[in-house]
């Protein structure tokens, strides 16, 4: 059939789209979990008024759809379409991101804190040295999920001109007239490689990094 | 106290930084070095991408044209959903994928002279028995490209006019023709350059019929030209078909689909607009 000879010739630059959706995957997950770390512990510590404005951007952001941000960075700002996806995609799983945070700091008992202050330090090196460590342990089972979840959400970068993986498969589909089934079912195929590669990573990384004696995934 | 300090403090950098994101940079001069031109890159054989390299017709005539006239450009794409807004936002500076003059497109952004006539043509699968009045009339399911003119046609001529059918939007033509052959649709509504293609390239589909709706294609600028644009692509294309270049592109990329070409470029334009 002629369009595997054509899939073949178009393999490098389905490749390059790949990398692109990585390369955005990442900037946004970067973006999400330094914001999302911040509106957590914002949200917890940060006493009536910061927990309350934290608690309002967290919301207002998880109520808005990610295409209605995405055009939403690309007519309000002036950067690259990578850039303002990451932006737009990155604040939006900022707002996940500290709930998944917000729930594992939660469940880390209050005892933790007192022990700490009781040692001589203050707030904040009690949240940094004894609370984080620990929450971070338990948020990365849930937030695995977040990653799969975002990874696919990349597929709608390209209504703002990032030309990643779906926009090179678009590309064919377009040139050869057809063949949308079997170029989307390759691009399906991709995204599930990315996603449970990902997942894979992460559990390990969960078991690396488990406290023999402190809770766990099952 | 000292934590409802540090508490407000926490405020004003959280709105800092949000702030910060949200403000924008828009710089106008009346030069640029480099021109961003808008390519829908889903469009062949006007504007398309094949082995990471952009092709097409009109692709091929706009860079011949920044040659002729000494500018720089940069081919950039965006899809058709976006593409006609970011250029009414200035976001990109030339729209260039066989656009045609619209009156309603005629108040966000302004045109070049015409290069290029279409109509829409009637798409119907291999083997059905339908008819151009009857595809686009008895409840039957007419697909077509989201805001294009084949799509306001239908919009316009018919479903306003009280003739039943049932429009069905496509975000690509080629995913509307998948549905034709798969029964889903009855009927597509495409340029006629578009619509042969497809019969070109062996999908199970056939032409049953042309509206004329006598449009023409041109290139677009942002409204007002900021840039002085249009100037320059009108005689560029005039330059580039005078130099025989405009044939060379035709005829590796329109002449297989047996058309004529134009006798003069730039034509002139059909379509006027009231303000």
């Amino acid at each position: 059939m002629e369009i595997f000879g054509v899939l073949a010739g178009e393999a490098p630059y389905l490749f390059k789209g790949l990398l692109i959706t990585i390369e955005l995957l990442i900037g946004l997950l970067s973006v999400g979990l330094i914001g999302g770390l911040f509106l957590a512990v914002l949200e917890v510590y940060g006493g009536t008024v910061a927990s309350k404005i934290a608690m309002l951007i967290q919301r207002g952001l998880r109520a808005v759809p990610a295409l209605v941000l995405l055009f939403l960075s690309y007519y309000a700002l002036d950067f690259p379409p990578l850039v303002t996806s990451i932006l737009a995609l990155g604040l939006r799983s900022s707002a996940y991101q500290s709930q998944i945070f917000r729930g594992a700091i939660q469940s880390i008992k209050s005892g933790q804190m007192m022990a700490a202050r009781s040692m001589g330090m203050t707030r904040i090196q009690g949240i940094w040295h004894v609370v984080i460590p620990q929450a971070i342990r338990l948020a990365i089972g849930p937030w695995s999920n977040e990653f799969a979840s975002e990874t696919k959400d990349t597929s709608l970068a390209y209504v703002v001109g990032v030309v990643e993986i779906m926009r090179r498969s678009r590309y064919i589909i377009s040139y050869t007239y057809g063949n949308a089934l079997l170029i989307y079912g390759i691009v399906a195929l991709v995204y599930l490689i990315l996603t449970r590669t990902g997942n894979a990573f992460l559990y390990w990384l969960e078991d690396r990094l488990w406290v023999p004696g402190f809770e766990r995934r099952s | 106290m000292e934590l409802r300090s540090r508490s407000v403090f926490a405020v004003v950098l959280t709105v800092a930084v949000l702030m910060s994101v949200f403000v924008g940079l828009g710089v106008q001069g009346q030069e640029k070095d480099v021109y961003k031109v808008g390519v829908d890159a889903n469009f062949p054989p006007w504007t398309y991408v094949e082995k990471g390299e952009y092709k097409g017709f009109d692709v091929e005539v706009i860079r011949a044209i920044a040659e002729e006239e000494n500018i720089d450009i940069k081919i950039i794409d965006m899809p058709w959903e976006t593409i006609v807004s970011a250029l009414g936002s200035g976001k990109i500076d030339v729209l260039v994928s066989g656009l045609s003059i619209t009156c309603e497109r005629d108040k966000t952004i302004d045109y070049s002279e015409p290069y290029w006539s279409v109509n829409q043509a009637v798409l119907v699968s291999e083997d059905s028995d339908l008819n151009a009045i009857t595809a686009m009339s008895m409840g039957n399911k007419v697909g077509a490209q989201r805001g294009t003119t084949g799509y306001m046609w239908v919009q316009d001529h018919l479903i306003d006019n009280g003739v039943d059918v049932q429009l069905k939007a496509y975000e690509n033509y080629v995913l509307s023709v998948e549905d034709l052959t798969t029964g889903r649709l009855d009927a597509v509504l495409a340029d006629t350059t578009t619509a042969k293609n497809f019969v070109k390239k062996g999908r199970d589909v056939k032409i049953i019929g042309t509206v004329s709706t006598g449009e023409q294609y041109a290139y677009a600028v942002t409204e007002g030209d900021p840039y002085n644009l249009l100037p320059k692509i009108n005689e560029g294309m005039e330059k580039v078909f005078e130099s025989g270049r405009w044939m060379e592109i035709f005829n590796k990329y329109l002449a297989e689909y047996g058309y004529a070409p134009p006798a003069m470029i730039p034509m002139g334009r059909e379509l006027t607009c009231s303000e």
